[in-house]
């Protein structure tokens, strides 16, 4: 295990604190340093935007954190067994997706979650751009070495579908809908963007990065004019703002369990969720795949997590790459 | 025999310490080996085959590819990269950017050849050995089946 920073321990004291108050003297032990070292630390984290109130005879008392995105505010007392064992926060990149996929190629070991205050080319389907301005939303991506058969990897895009939706759920009490394969709408409109990479021999999955891009605070002059798809964030449904930091705490840990229900269970618990999810089952749908159109009813997910769509004719056609709408 | 179920099945006997399974019915038969010099599965039916070339075979993990009972391609000077999930056939990273290889292209170990897409799930596939691209198999955005070849290229 290893230790965490001290900055994360101060922060999980604070939060594991019923009233509120640590006294320099219990930072002091847990962390066996001088009381001046302890000082200086709460200094820092003040510089960081924290606001920590000293008051004599009674301790430390945080009042409020910022929400920016760090790894010991992120991982301070994150209840997950796997993801988020290490954390990097950027605050510009390309794409957390291509950052991660470098972590992987380095052979980075599971868990690792990348996360950027903006990216300047978030990827979308089809080389098409993900909309990603700084310090409103959530763009992260994690890294897993999952022991499966690469033909059963697609599977995992179910997973980080059903995990975004449930952290919607638990931030805001908005139940959020999932879109073939991934994409997570709310009142109909697109909120998230899931895209997933793998790096595969024949035989084994090296690593998969399971990049999530979630509008939480987007206002509505930051979408660009021309979507392909209408879009929200979770300020704009909600009416006010979400705070990044706990839907990020979150997520990561709806992702964990999930993922260690996929290894345990296979995909059917996530295939399950995914199901109960979806309002498009039974409905007329039309699928665009690259040049050819598919028009008919949705039926359900294959058992290898295809769309299966029923045509007029009556054929049942498996879909494995497409966009889908209502029709 | 579904993909699917010879999937389980190859699973459950790697999952076990059997080395030889033959299985035989009317339309198909079916004969897995495993072991530290050969490692492989036979299906032979009326369908076509998918085709692989010979991976390297690792003694610790159980490694399998799929071979043809009667090979499809007559030349064994050519060996094929193959397609490892089921999925949609890009030749480029995006409808504007230059393909990753063209024929004669010679790729080294590692390069990407190409893209398959399944369920927005991006697989670059990478050559596993250094090679020469003689025929593309499949057209831009095409789908494509496990197992299935992409490319015939000639080992260097």
């Amino acid at each position: 295990m290893k230790k965490p920073a001290p900055r994360e321990t101060i922060l999980s004291l604070f939060s594991q604190t019923p009233n509120g108050f640590v006294s320099g003297a219990q930072i002091s032990t847990e962390l066996g340093i001088s009381r001046t070292a302890v000082w200086k630390h709460i200094r820092n984290l003040r510089q960081a935007g924290y606001n920590i109130e000293a008051i004599p005879s009674r301790g430390y008392q945080l009042i409020q954190s910022p929400d920016i995105l760090m790894p010991e505010a992120i991982q301070a007392g994150l209840e997950c067994r796997v993801i988020g064992s290490r954390v990097c926060c950027l605050d510009a990149t390309d794409s957390t997706n291509l950052q991660a996929c470098r972590f992987g190629d380095d052979g980075e070991a599971e868990g690792l979650v990348v996360v950027a205050d903006q990216q300047s080319s978030g990827k979308g389907r089809m080389g098409r751009r993900w909309e990603s301005p700084a310090e409103v939303n959530l763009y992260a991506s994690i890294l897993l070495r999952p022991a499966i058969l690469p033909f059963d990897a697609p599977q995992l895009t179910f997973l980080s579908a059903v995990a975004v939706c449930r952290a919607i759920m638990s931030s805001t009490g908005l139940q959020a809908r999932v879109k073939w394969p991934n994409d997570v709408l709310l009142n109909g409109r697109k909120v998230a963007g899931l895209l997933n990479e793998m790096s595969a021999e024949t035989d084994r999955v090296n690593y998969v990065v399971l990049g999530i891009g979630v509008n939480l605070n987007m206002r509505k002059d930051q979408f660009p004019e021309a979507l392909r798809y209408p879009a929200t964030s979770l300020a704009i449904a909600k009416g006010h703002p979400v705070s990044r930091l706990d839907f990020t705490r979150s997520l990561l840990q709806e992702i964990d369990a999930l993922y260690q229900a996929f290894l345990e269970q296979g995909s059917e618990p996530v295939f399950e969720a995914w199901q109960q999810l979806c309002d498009m089952t039974g409905k007329a749908v039309r699928v665009d795949c690259n040049d050819l159109l598919i028009e008919g009813v949705m039926a359900g997910l294959a058992d290898d997590g295809a769309l299966l769509v029923r045509t007029a004719t009556g054929k049942m056609e498996r879909v494995y790459a497409g966009d889908v709408r209502p029709a | 025999m579904e993909i699917k179920d010879l999937r389980t099945l190859v699973k459950m006997i790697t999952d076990t310490d059997i080395t030889e399974f033959e299985m035989e019915n009317a339309e198909e038969k079916i004969v897995i080996k495993r072991g530290p010099e050969k490692e492989y599965v036979q299906f032979a039916a009326a369908a076509p085959a998918a085709i692989a070339a010979p991976t390297a075979a690792s003694s610790a993990a159980p490694s399998v590819t799929v071979t043809p009972a009667e090979p499809a391609v007559a030349d064994d000077k050519y060996e094929t990269i193959n397609s490892p999930i089921v999925g949609s056939f890009y030749r480029k990273p995006s409808p504007e950017a230059d393909p990753f290889v063209d024929i004669g292209s010679v790729v080294e170990v590692g390069q990407a050849v190409c893209l398959v897409e399944a369920m927005k799930m991006f697989n670059e596939i990478e050559a596993e050995f250094k090679c020469k691209i003689i025929e593309i198999l499949k057209e831009d955005a095409a789908p494509v089946e496990f197992g299935e070849p992409l490319f015939k290229v000639e080992r260097l």
